[in-house]
C-alpha cells in the first residue's frame, strides 16, 4: 500500500473544519480522483498528503512509513517522492522552460551548484527526457510566460516528473484550461500512470473526464467522504447527492 | 464518531473564545480613543481656539493641575460615552449599538472633530492675507525674482563642480544601500519570517528599528552626521544611506511580501530547501522591483542631497546656502536653475530606465 489516510481533521485557523475524518486507502499504480463541489475539502486533502499544510489530526502513512509529524531533513525526502501539478501551474514566470523543469531537482542538488546554476550533464539530458515525455522539448529555452495554458501545465508536469515520484498530486490540473486541452492534459497523467507506473491522485470536476481516466473515485462532501467506489458506479442519484439537487450533468469531450 | 463531536465541540468553544476575547478587545479599543477624542477636542477648543484666538495671548499658561483635571474630566466622559456603545469610536471599532443615536452622534461629534482640527491649524499656522499681498512683500519679492532670472554665469565651474559632487554623493549612497538592504529586507518580510517565534521576533525587532530610522529626517540625520564626522560631503553621504537603508529595506520587503505564493509553494512541495526556495522561487519574482525601487531611490537622492547640503552635508546645497547668506541673489538664482535642471533630468532618465527593464 502506497499511502493511507487515517480519520485526518483539518481546521484552520479562520476556524473553517475542512476536513472532518478523512479516511482512505491507494493502492500502488491507482489513478484515484477526488470529486466534490467547491469549498468541499479537495485542495485542502491534497495538501495535507504532502504536508503544505499541517493536519490538525489523524495519520498519515505514505510507504509504510507515518509522516504526519516529521520535519526537516525526514520531511524533505518524502516530499521529493511526491510530485505535485496545480491549477495555476505555478512555474517561475520569467525563467525558462529548462530551468523550470531543473527546479522539480532542487531536493537532491546541492544548495551550492544549485544557486550558481551550474548542473551536471545528466540533469540536462534528464530534464530534455521529462520534456520529451511531455512533448514539449522544442520549447527548451523559451521563457515560462511565453507559453499557453496548456503548455505551462505540461512544464508543471515535467516538473514534477523531474522528482521521480512515487506518487503524483494534481489539485485540478485543468480547471483553467479548455475542453480539448484538458483532454490531452489528462492523457499525459494517464500516460505517466500507465508507462511510468506513477500512481496519481487527482483532483477533477468533470464528471466524463472522471469516468474516462479514474480507476477509483472518492466523493467529498463538506469535508466528508460520502462516496468511494468504481467511477462507473456513479449514477443520476449519486450526482445529485454529491453535487446537490440542483446540478445537472454537463458533457466534456 | 464520538472522536468527530469532540473536535466539533472544541472547534465551537474556541471560536466562540475568539468571538468574546475580540469584542473585549474592542470595547477596550474604543473607550481609550474615545477618552483620547474628548481629551483632544477640550483641549484644542480651550488652548488653539480660546486662548490664542478669542483672548489672543501670546504665551499659553501652562499649568500640570489642569492639564490634569481635564484628563480626568475626559476619562470620565469618554469611558462613559464609550459604554453606552455609541461613540464614533464604537463605531470605529465594531462594537457600537446599530440605531439612530448612533448615527446621530458619530456623524455630529466626527464634523466636530474635524472643524476643530481646521480651524486650530488655521489659528496656529497665523494665515494671513495680508501679508501675502502687502507692497513690502511684493517689492522684496520683485527684487528677488527679477535677480532669480539674471543668473550670474561667473560661478558657473565652481557650481558645476558642486553639482557634480552632489550627484555622486546621491550616488554612493544608493549603491553602498544595496547590499545591506537586500539582506535587511528578507529579515523583514512577514510572509518569509512568521513561521516560527524566533524568526518572527527578529522581524519584529528589526520592523520596529526600520521605522524609527525612517521617521528621523534625513536633513537631521545629515545633523547628527556633521558632528559625529564632521561637516561635508561624507556626512550627507551617510546621512542618505542610512536613510535609503531604511526607506528601501521597507519596499523591498514589502515587494518580497506581495509575491505569487504559488511558485514557492510548487517549489517547496519539491522538497527544495530553505535557501533553494528563496533564491529559486522568491528571488525571479523580485530582481524587477527591486532594481525599479533602486533606481527611484538614486533620483530621489540626488533631490535629497541637495537639501542636505543646506545644514552642511556638501555639494551644491552646502553653496546655494553660502550664496544665500552673502545675499547674492543672481549667483543664488543660477544655483536654483541648475538644481531644476539636474532633477528634471534625472527624472527623466529614471523614469526611462524603469520603463526599459519592465
Ligand atoms: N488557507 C485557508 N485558510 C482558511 N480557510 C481555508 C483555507 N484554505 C481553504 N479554506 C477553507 O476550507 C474549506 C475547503 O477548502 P478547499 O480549498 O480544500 O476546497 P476545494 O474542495 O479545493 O474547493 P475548490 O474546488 O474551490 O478548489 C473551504 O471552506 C475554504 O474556505
Ligand atoms: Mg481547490
Amino acid at each position: 500500500m502506497l499511502l493511507k489516510v487515517q480519520n485526518l481533521h483539518k481546521i484552520y485557523k479562520s476556524g473553517t473544519h475542512a476536513l472532518k475524518g478523512v479516511s482512505f486507502e491507494v493502492e500502488e499504480g491507482e489513478f484515484l480522483v477526488v470529486i466534490g463541489l467547491s469549498g468541499s475539502g479537495k485542495s485542502t486533502l491534497l495538501r495535507c498528503i504532502n504536508r503544505l499544510i499541517e493536519p490538525t489530526s489523524g495519520i498519515v502513512e505514505f510507504n509504510g512509513k507515518d509522516i504526519t509529524h516529521i520535519k526537516g531533513e525526514e520531511l524533505r525526502k518524502v516530499k521529493m517522492q511526491i510530485g505535485m501539478v496545480f491549477q495555476q501551474f505555478n512555474l517561475i514566470k520569467r525563467k525558462t522552460v529548462l530551468s523550470n523543469v531543473i527546479n522539480g531537482k532542487l531536493g537532491s542538488l546541492k544548495t551550492f551548484e544549485s544557486i550558481i546554476e551550474k548542473y551536471s550533464d545528466e540533469v540536462y539530458s534528464e530534464a530534455y527526457k521529462c520534456l520529451e515525455t511531455v512533448g514539449i522539448s522544442d520549447k527548451a529555452k523559451v521563457r515560462a510566460d511565453a507559453l499557453s495554458g496548456g503548455q505551462q501545465q505540461r512544464v508543471a508536469i515535467a516538473r514534477s516528473l523531474m522528482q521521480n515520484p512515487k506518487l503524483l498530486l494534481a489539485d485540478e490540473p485543468v480547471a483553467s484550461l479548455d475542453p480539448a486541452t484538458s483532454n490531452s492534459i489528462m492523457q499525459y497523467f494517464e500516460k505517466i500512470n500507465k508507462e511510468l507506473g506513477t500512481t496519481v491522485i487527482c483532483n477533477l470536476h468533470f464528471l466524463s473526464l472522471v469516468r474516462r481516466y479514474a480507476t477509483r473515485v472518492i466523493a467529498l462532501r463538506a469535508g466528508e467522504i460520502i462516496y468511494e467506489g468504481s467511477p462507473r458506479d456513479i449514477d443520476e442519484n449519486w450526482f445529485k447527492t454529491i453535487y446537490g439537487e440542483e446540478a445537472e450533468e454537463v458533457e466534456i469531450r | 464518531m464520538s472522536k468527530q463531536l469532540e473536535v466539533e465541540a472544541q472547534l465551537k468553544s474556541f471560536i466562540e473564545e475568539n468571538r468574546r476575547r475580540e469584542h473585549k478587545y474592542g470595547l477596550l479599543q474604543a473607550i481609550l480613543l474615545d477618552i483620547f477624542f474628548v481629551f483632544y477636542s477640550i483641549l484644542v477648543v480651550q488652548r488653539a481656539i480660546y486662548y490664542k484666538y478669542f483672548l489672543d495671548l501670546r504665551d499659553l499658561p501652562f499649568s500640570w493641575t489642569q492639564i490634569i483635571i481635564i484628563f480626568f474630566i475626559s476619562i470620565v466622559i469618554g469611558t462613559s460615552w464609550a459604554l453606552t456603545r455609541t461613540s464614533l469610536s464604537c463605531k470605529l471599532f465594531g462594537v457600537a449599538n446599530e440605531n439612530k443615536t448612533t448615527k446621530w452622534t458619530t456623524e455630529l461629534f466626527g464634523w466636530f472633530l474635524f472643524d476643530i482640527t481646521f480651524i486650530a491649524g488655521w489659528i496656529v499656522t497665523k494665515i494671513s492675507i495680508v501679508s501675502l499681498f502687502s507692497s513690502d512683500g511684493l517689492n522684496g519679492a520683485g527684487r528677488l525674482f527679477s535677480a532669480l532670472f539674471h543668473p550670474q554665469f561667473g560661478i558657473f565651474d565652481d557650481a558645476l563642480f558642486a553639482m557634480i559632487e552632489t550627484i555622486y554623493i546621491a550616488l554612493v549612497a544608493t549603491l553602498i544601500s544595496i547590499p545591506p538592504t537586500l539582506i535587511i529586507s528578507f529579515f523583514t518580510a512577514r510572509n518569509l519570517m512568521r513561521e516560527n517565534k524566533i524568526t518572527f521576533a527578529i522581524y519584529y525587532v528589526l520592523r520596529i528599528i526600520l521605522n524609527f530610522v525612517r521617521s528621523i529626517e534625513p536633513l537631521i540625520w545629515a545633523i547628527i552626521f556633521s558632528v559625529w564626522v564632521g561637516i561635508g560631503p561624507f556626512a550627507g553621504m551617510i546621512a542618505l544611506l542610512v536613510h535609503t537603508i531604511a526607506s528601501n529595506a521597507k519596499l523591498y520587503s514589502e515587494a518580497i511580501e506581495s509575491i505569487e505564493q504559488g511558485p514557492v509553494e510548487a517549489i517547496s512541495a519539491t522538497g527544495a530547501n530553505k535557501v533553494q526556495v528563496v533564491w529559486h522561487a522568491v528571488v525571479p519574482q523580485i530582481v524587477l522591483p527591486f532594481l525599479s525601487f533602486t533606481i527611484y531611490r538614486w533620483d530621489i537622492n540626488v533631490r535629497m542631497a541637495t537639501i542636505i547640503g543646506l545644514v552642511g552635508g556638501g555639494g551644491i546645497g552646502t553653496m546655494l546656502m553660502q550664496y544665500q547668506g552673502l545675499a547674492r541673489w543672481r549667483e543664488v538664482g543660477l544655483i536654483v536653475i541648475m538644481i531644476a535642471f539636474v532633477v528634471w533630468i534625472m527624472d527623466y532618465i529614471s523614469a526611462k530606465i524603469r520603463e526599459a527593464i519592465y
